[in-house]
């Protein structure tokens, strides 16, 4: 069973990188530590909010990133993806193939689609839907996230949120407008002093949350 | 005329979507009255303030201009009609939109703005089949309009129809072939499709077009390279990369080389202006 964590900076970063662009389809990738069998992801990097469907701009920024977390002992093994319809919750078919190009290079790669009903004011729950890779498909968890504490699913994976503040955290930045603290590839793209891989100035700003 | 509605008026003219900015600026404009300084434009202001109020959801806000903007131009203005119905659409009602915006195509099926709105609505609602079967029902008629053109290439791409997406870009860029973006636009599918030696050429004419254009330079590099990368191995036997994708129109070696160092160069002045981060980070994804 391996367990996966999600620390409010990577899930913090992803909800704010999709309340910059609200209207839009956007999508990341996320970045984790692996210690025992244990995947935490620590770090999100938000890639673009329009043509996300178009795969160009996505090689580059994937292999940029890819390069980047190796540099601090990461691994790129989460691919985030927020749909302009605000209903679905079931990875597109590019999306799918997006996370696939993810899961060639390591296999423990799990898809988050974002679940927006999950992001209304009065929710408590994780707003992140995992996809567990089980070729050729990728299958929805529906019920992870602590609802029941342990994940269904073939390949047998948990999820949980680091600790319990994390969705509150992440609620107060949004109601904060932090999200004009989160630079996507795409934006990198017209302004190449923005630093998509890292945002420090959010990571900043969410750990004194 | 004001700092405020200087920059109200920079954000309509580029087209973006801003809302909370818009209503930031603009409360203090409607709270003092003083949004009248924008004299005859001060109606252009009123609908850029009701559609950012829609997207924030302040409807209250959105109800009182739009009732501003009925006193002026009255029951028979088109333009204000179809705000009645984003408000049904944006208070999730829009059973009435569509009501409002068929009655409105009744007494004229060319009404564009009717039109488009229904088209949008029905995308909104997931029919998106519905909302393409439309929009090439406008575009019978409505031929020169390539923003709606680049708007069904948008639905195309959203169903994951990359080839329709492309015949559509096409017809947006024989109507506007000066336009960067949109031989970027298809740079893009052009790649995603597979077509490489397309995607090659139209990267060369968006950095043809728009000079040190990041994204077109990015893409001829990312191209030549890949095109170099399987025409070497095909050519030796060893058969790489997928079979769909098609290099057979690209330039030859000698070309693609110096096309791939030309995009080095660029790129490496582009990024000399960034910080050493991303200067790095360039460096290092050049080495690949």
């Amino acid at each position: 069973m391996t367990e996966y964590t999600v620390s409010v900076q990577a899930y913090a970063k992803a909800v704010l990188h999709c309340a910059k662009h609200p209207w839009a389809t956007v999508h990341g990738l996320l970045l984790a530590e692996k210690k025992e069998g244990k995947i935490r992801f620590v770090d999100a990097v938000p890639l673009a909010h329009n043509w996300t469907n178009l795969t160009a701009m996505f090689d580059v920024a994937l292999q940029q990133a890819q390069q980047y977390a190796k540099t601090k002992g990461l691994s790129v093994c989460g691919y985030y993806v927020a749909y302009e319809d605000t209903k679905a919750t079931q990875l597109s078919a590019s999306g799918a193939l997006l996370a696939k190009t993810l899961v060639e290079a390591d296999e423990s790669t799990v898809a988050f689609v974002v679940d927006a009903k999950k992001l209304t004011p009065g929710s408590s729950a994780a707003a992140f839907v995992p996809h567990v890779y089980a070729e050729p498909q990728w299958k929805e968890q529906s019920s992870a996230f602590g609802e029941s504490g342990k994940g269904s699913g073939t390949k047998g994976a948990s999820f949980v949120l680091e600790n319990n503040r994390v969705v509150a955290v992440t609620r107060k930045l949004v109601d904060e407008r932090a999200e004009v603290w989160v630079h996507d590839f795409d934006e990198h793209l017209d302004d190449v002093s923005l630093d998509w891989l890292q945002n420090q100035a959010l990571s900043e700003r969410i750990r004194t949350t | 005329m004001s700092s405020s509605l200087k920059l109200l008026g920079e954000i309509r003219q580029s087209s973006e979507r801003r809302p909370f900015e818009v209503l930031k600026l603009a409360e203090p404009l409607l709270n003092k009255g003083s949004i009248t300084q924008a004299g005859d434009e001060v109606w252009l202001v009123y609908e850029q303030v009701f559609l950012a109020a829609v997207d924030e959801g302040q409807i209250d806000v959105a109800k009182a201009v739009l009732e501003i903007l009925h006193n002026r131009f009255g029951e028979e203005s088109q333009r204000v009609k179809r705000l009645y119905g984003l408000v049904s659409e944006a208070t999730g009602h829009p059973e009435d939109a569509k009501k409002l915006y068929d009655d409105m195509l009744e007494k004229d099926a060319t009404n564009v703005l009717a039109n488009k709105r229904l088209i949008t609505l029905l995308k909104s609602q997931g029919q998106y089949v519905q909302a393409i079967q439309e929009l090439v029902s406008y575009l019978d008629t409505h031929g020169n309009d390539f923003e709606a053109w680049l708007e069904l290439t948008h639905l195309y791409l959203d169903q994951h129809l990359y080839s329709q997406a492309a015949f559509c870009i096409e017809e947006v860029i024989l109507q506007q072939p000066a336009n960067h973006y949109f031989h970027l636009c298809y740079a893009e599918i052009s790649y995603t499709m597979g077509n490489l030696d397309v995607a090659l050429k139209e990267y060369l004419r968006v950095v043809e077009l728009s000079t040190d254009n990041l994204r077109g330079f990015y893409g001829v590099k990312l191209t030549a390279d890949r095109i170099l990368d399987i025409t070497s191995s095909r050519g030796s036997g060893k058969s790489k990369g997928p079979s769909h994708l098609k290099v057979e129109n690209a330039p030859q070696k000698a070309m693609l080389e110096r096309l791939s160092q030309l995009a080095t160069e660029r790129l490496l002045a582009i990024y000399s202006g960034s910080s050493d981060a991303m200067k790095k980070t360039l460096e290092e994804w050049l080495k690949l």
